[in-house]
């Protein structure tokens, strides 16, 4: 790492090396902005045998052992980000849903809606960036994983679909300001929907990621950045994507179209490993997550989609909840099996790419010996959005020791999903 | 012919031979091969559709053997046609066409059906054809075809094509990288047989395979994959089957009773077969270019990006008109002549889409297609000549609005659609068959345009239901299918 790639500091360095405590006692390298205590925040954990089990009860109890959020979302609306990974619903396995793999499932969603209902939501508005156009309807990408959209409709008394991949129902994107410290990006266009929430809810499901090694609460965010906003190429390169968003976001090869918040320093790293932890915790810190849920009651293992050779379908049975999206992302990876200080030599985040959908440079650095991604989690307590520092997490609910799904055993067919 | 359902039905010293030849069979299953033409066999048939057998008949193989095949199925023969059942003798290569006829002849067949390996397989036909001829039987001699473009060039009576085993399976685990959208991979013969499909009359057209060594539950598949678009399944026993059948297994009866009830459903509702396809994009097909291939790709991977369509002869170009569509696939035309031209041009500017290759003009160097405005429509070009299907069938998802496609289906990643209207198109039927090995249990969604007050599906698994229609905005109607075990037709009026 180089100093001269602008966005570099002292904490980048520690959170890398895995020795980052909560609360960075020090002041940044090259900033003179105060350093922020990673705040921390109980994470609930439980064991669910299965879909069909009362979800409410189980939210709702998940709920009660953090404190309640009933305050906070009374009159209020409330948005909530399903991670619905490439959302036409058409990819999975032979015979298994989406929700049981790479979508967080319906009935987590319905109960979930429900629950915020019941506490007294004045509108719940569900969330995903879902199609390549203007006008296209939310519901219609969840009928392709079958979900009953009337069920979660009547869940609450006012439940709101959008498209969140373009404009939406409003005339221009809303220009949502990174509030922690920024990498990448000091701001983001984004559907109205993400400004207009009051309290915002991200449901993630929990699943390794090819490229950032894992995918939970703060990575389901990179789906609020809109395709539509983010670009078309015109004319396309050969033989690359005509959609730019990857080209931005990822390797940072094209900068976002004019009117759209630009980088801080183009000159940056450009490696996706590198960048996208950094670029995701901007995100978090541009639209702050209220409530972290992560579905992994089913779910699939060794990337976060099911055309990923090597990728299984597991059944880890397990919700994970949390008001602080760092430490509950961070006691999700520990119930994987993960340390959450894990560096980028470590497993999850010693990663394999795919050499056939990745251009070279995105491979393996000239300085590295391997692929890697940052420890997002690391990240985000870097920024001082929260400690992954498990001693500092209380858990409550069911104990991490007895929570653990090895992922890492499992992926490598060690032991049966 | 056009009454026959066809089961294949090798057995006999003939197929032990060949058999052997290939290290197989022993046993059980030898036992079951060589006295497959015992009459308690024909007992199998009785209460089923099935009445043609296609048995072993010739190969090269000892003349004594053969002639104890001849005899054998000279004899069993007989007691089929007792039994209303016609039989025709499996030819395989390596004997002499005029002594195969007059065995046939002797044997009293209704027909001759040649392997597809014959290496020349379609001028043996003409030989065995003459030789029935010189003695004058006008039995039929059909030659299994792997290429389905002759055929239908040569608009044979009663083709039978290679096909593919139904299945569907995930990219992953035949070891390919796909996208999170990635659909999994689906082997289908539908668009093969509805490729057949050419006119507003109905005709028969076979699709066979190699027995079938999957699971139990496969053969019910296999009927339905060929029956949904009006065709037949040539019944292939796999080895096991055969010997419990044989043997009167109760798991062996059981797999065969749900082929039979398959075959049943299928025959009793032949009118479907009388449906015309839907759609409002049409396909056009060459069926004299020398792109067979690529037209058959782009016939399968449309189909099986749920997009129905309609296919035109481009020979009946000038002269099928081209109301009623709103979108042209062009891509089979590698050289449009002067006419195509005009007639496509008018369309597009009309209000339609084109979609074609580069000969067409304006082709774009640098990305796959150009979109080019024409009047109130439009041209969309591609670079390739011929574009890629599998690119073609993708983009044209993006291409067409749903309002062009008039058929949306939701929640279908092993299932593949068909839709057909009745000839006063006050009916239309929208077939679905789950190409997974389980019953898929999630709720499908089917959104139609148009007006429809009553839907009712029909199973070969269960007594019809009613399904709720729902009125949506722009003249669209919904309904859901609740759960698919195998085969499931919608009925909507």
């Amino acid at each position: 790492m180089n100093r001269e790639q602008g966005v570099v500091s002292r904490r980048d360095v520690l959170a890398l090396s895995g020795l980052a405590t909560g609360a960075l006692a020090f002041r940044g390298g090259q900033s003179s902005t105060p350093i922020i205590a990673a705040p921390t925040h109980p994470v609930a954990v439980a064991k669910v045998a299965g879909y069909d089990q009362d979800l409410v009860a189980q939210f709702t109890l998940m709920l009660d052992q953090l404190g309640g959020i009933g305050q906070r979302v009374r009159g209020k609306t409330v948005g909530m980000k399903l991670n619905l990974t490439g959302a036409s619903g058409k990819g999975r396995r032979v015979g298994i849903s989406a929700g049981q793999t790479t979508w967080v499932h319906p009935n987590v969603v319905g109960a979930l809606t429900a629950v915020l209902g019941k506490l007294g939501a004045k509108r719940i508005r569900l969330l995903e960036s879902a199609f390549r156009k203007d006008g296209g309807l939310l519901e219609d990408a969840m009928l392709q994983d079958g979900w009953d959209v009337e069920a979660i409709r009547n869940a609450a008394p006012a439940v709101e679909f959008e498209d969140t991949n373009g404009l939406g129902l409003a005339k221009k994107y809303s220009i949502l300001s990174v509030k922690s410290r920024p990498y990448i990006y000091p701001a983001f266009a984004l559907n109205h929907s993400y400004e207009d929430c009051d309290f915002f809810v991200s449901v993630a499901k929990m699943k390794n990621h090819e490229e950032m090694g894992i995918t939970l609460s703060m990575k389901n965010l990179f789906g609020i950045t809109p395709e539509l906003a983010y670009g078309l190429l015109d004319p396309v390169p050969a033989g690359a994507s005509k959609w730019t968003r990857e080209r931005v976001f990822h390797y940072g090869e094209v900068k976002p179209p004019a009117g759209i918040p630009q980088e801080i320093d183009f000159k940056s790293n450009r490696y996706e490993g590198w960048r996208m932890p950094r670029l995701l915790t901007d995100i978090c810190g541009a639209r702050p997550i209220d409530l972290a849920v992560i579905d992994g009651i089913e779910t699939i293992i060794g990337g976060e989609s099911t055309g990923i050779p090597g990728s299984k379908p597991a059944k880890p049975g397990l919700l994970v909840v949390g008001l602080n999206c760092v430490c509950t992302d961070a006691v999700a990876m520990a119930t994987m099996g993960y340390n959450p200080r894990a560096g980028r030599n470590e497993p999850p985040f010693r990663v394999y790419k795919n050499p056939h959908s990745h251009p070279p440079a995105q491979l393996i650095p000239p300085e590295e010996s391997h692929q890697y991604a940052d420890n997002i989690v690391l990240m985000g307590e870097a920024a001082g959005i929260g400690t992954a520092d498990l001693a500092k997490i209380e858990v409550r609910g069911v104990p991490i020791k007895e929570a653990v799904y090895d992922f890492e055993s499992r992926w490598k067919g060690q032991a049966p999903v | 012919m056009d009454r026959w359902v066809p089961a294949r039905w090798d057995g006999g010293p003939v197929e032990v031979t060949l058999r052997a030849r290939r290290g197989q069979p022993a046993g059980d299953t030898q036992e079951a091969l060589s006295r497959w033409y015992d009459p308690s066999t024909l007992s199998l048939l009785e209460g089923t559709p099935v009445n043609c057998l296609l048995v072993t008949f010739s190969a090269d193989v000892d003349p004594e053997i053969e002639k104890r095949q001849h005899e054998l199925v000279q004899n069993y023969a007989r007691l089929a046609r007792e039994r209303d059942v016609a039989v025709l003798g499996i030819v395989h290569p390596g004997r002499d066409p005029m002594a195969i006829a007059a065995a046939a002849d002797e044997a009293r067949l209704d027909g001759l059906v040649l392997e597809a390996r014959f290496a020349d397989g379609a001028r043996f036909a003409e030989k065995l054809r003459a030789a029935l001829q010189a003695r004058n039987n006008a039995a039929p001699v059909i030659l299994i075809e792997q290429d389905p473009a002759r055929p239908r060039r040569s608009a044979a009576i009663l083709p039978i094509i290679e096909g593919v085993r139904p299945s569907a399976r995930d990219l992953a685990d035949m070891g390919i990288r796909a996208g999170p959208s990635a659909e999994p991979w689906i082997e289908s013969n539908i668009w093969l047989v509805r490729s057949f499909r050419l006119g507003s009359d109905w005709r028969p057209v076979w699709i066979s395979q190699e027995s079938n060594p999957g699971s139990p539950g496969d053969y019910p598949r296999c009927v339905a994959d060929a029956s949904i678009a009006g065709g037949h399944w040539v019944i292939s026993l796999d080895d096991r089957l055969r010997t419990g059948l044989f043997r009167k297994e109760p798991d062996a009866l059981e797999t065969w009773r749900g082929v039979v009830s398959y075959l049943k459903f299928a025959e009793s509702h032949h009118e479907w077969r009388s449906f015309q396809p839907y759609g409002n994009v049409a396909i056009i097909l060459d069926a004299g270019g020398g792109n067979s291939e690529f037209a058959h790709e782009y016939l399968n991977l449309i189909a099986r990006r749920q997009i129905p369509y309609r296919i035109l002869l481009r020979s009946s170009l000038d002269r099928a008109p081209l109301a009623g569509f709103r979108a042209v696939l062009a891509a089979d035309i590698s050289l449009p002549t002067e006419a195509e031209r005009t007639i496509l041009r008018t369309f597009a500017e009309e209000g339609g889409l084109v979609i074609a290759g580069p000969r067409w003009g304006n082709a774009p160097t640098d990305t796959d297609y150009v979109s080019v405005t024409a009047g109130k429509g439009r041209f969309v070009i591609y670079k390739d000549e011929p574009p890629d299907p599998e690119t073609v069938a993708r983009d044209m998802l993006d291409l067409l609005e749903s309002e062009v496609t008039g058929l949306s289906v939701f929640n279908v990643p092993s299932i593949l659609t068909y839709a057909s209207t009745s000839d006063d198109g006050k009916r239309l039927l929208v077939q679905m068959l789950n190409y997974a090995t389980t019953p898929f249990k999630s709720k499908i969604t089917v959104r139609l345009k148009g007006a429809f007050k009553n839907a009712r599906m029909h199973t070969p698994d269960n007594a019809p239901v009613d399904l709720n229609t729902r009125r949506m905005p722009n003249d669209w109607t919904e309904f859901s299918v609740p759960m698919l075990a195998v085969w499931g037709a919608v009925i909507l009026e």
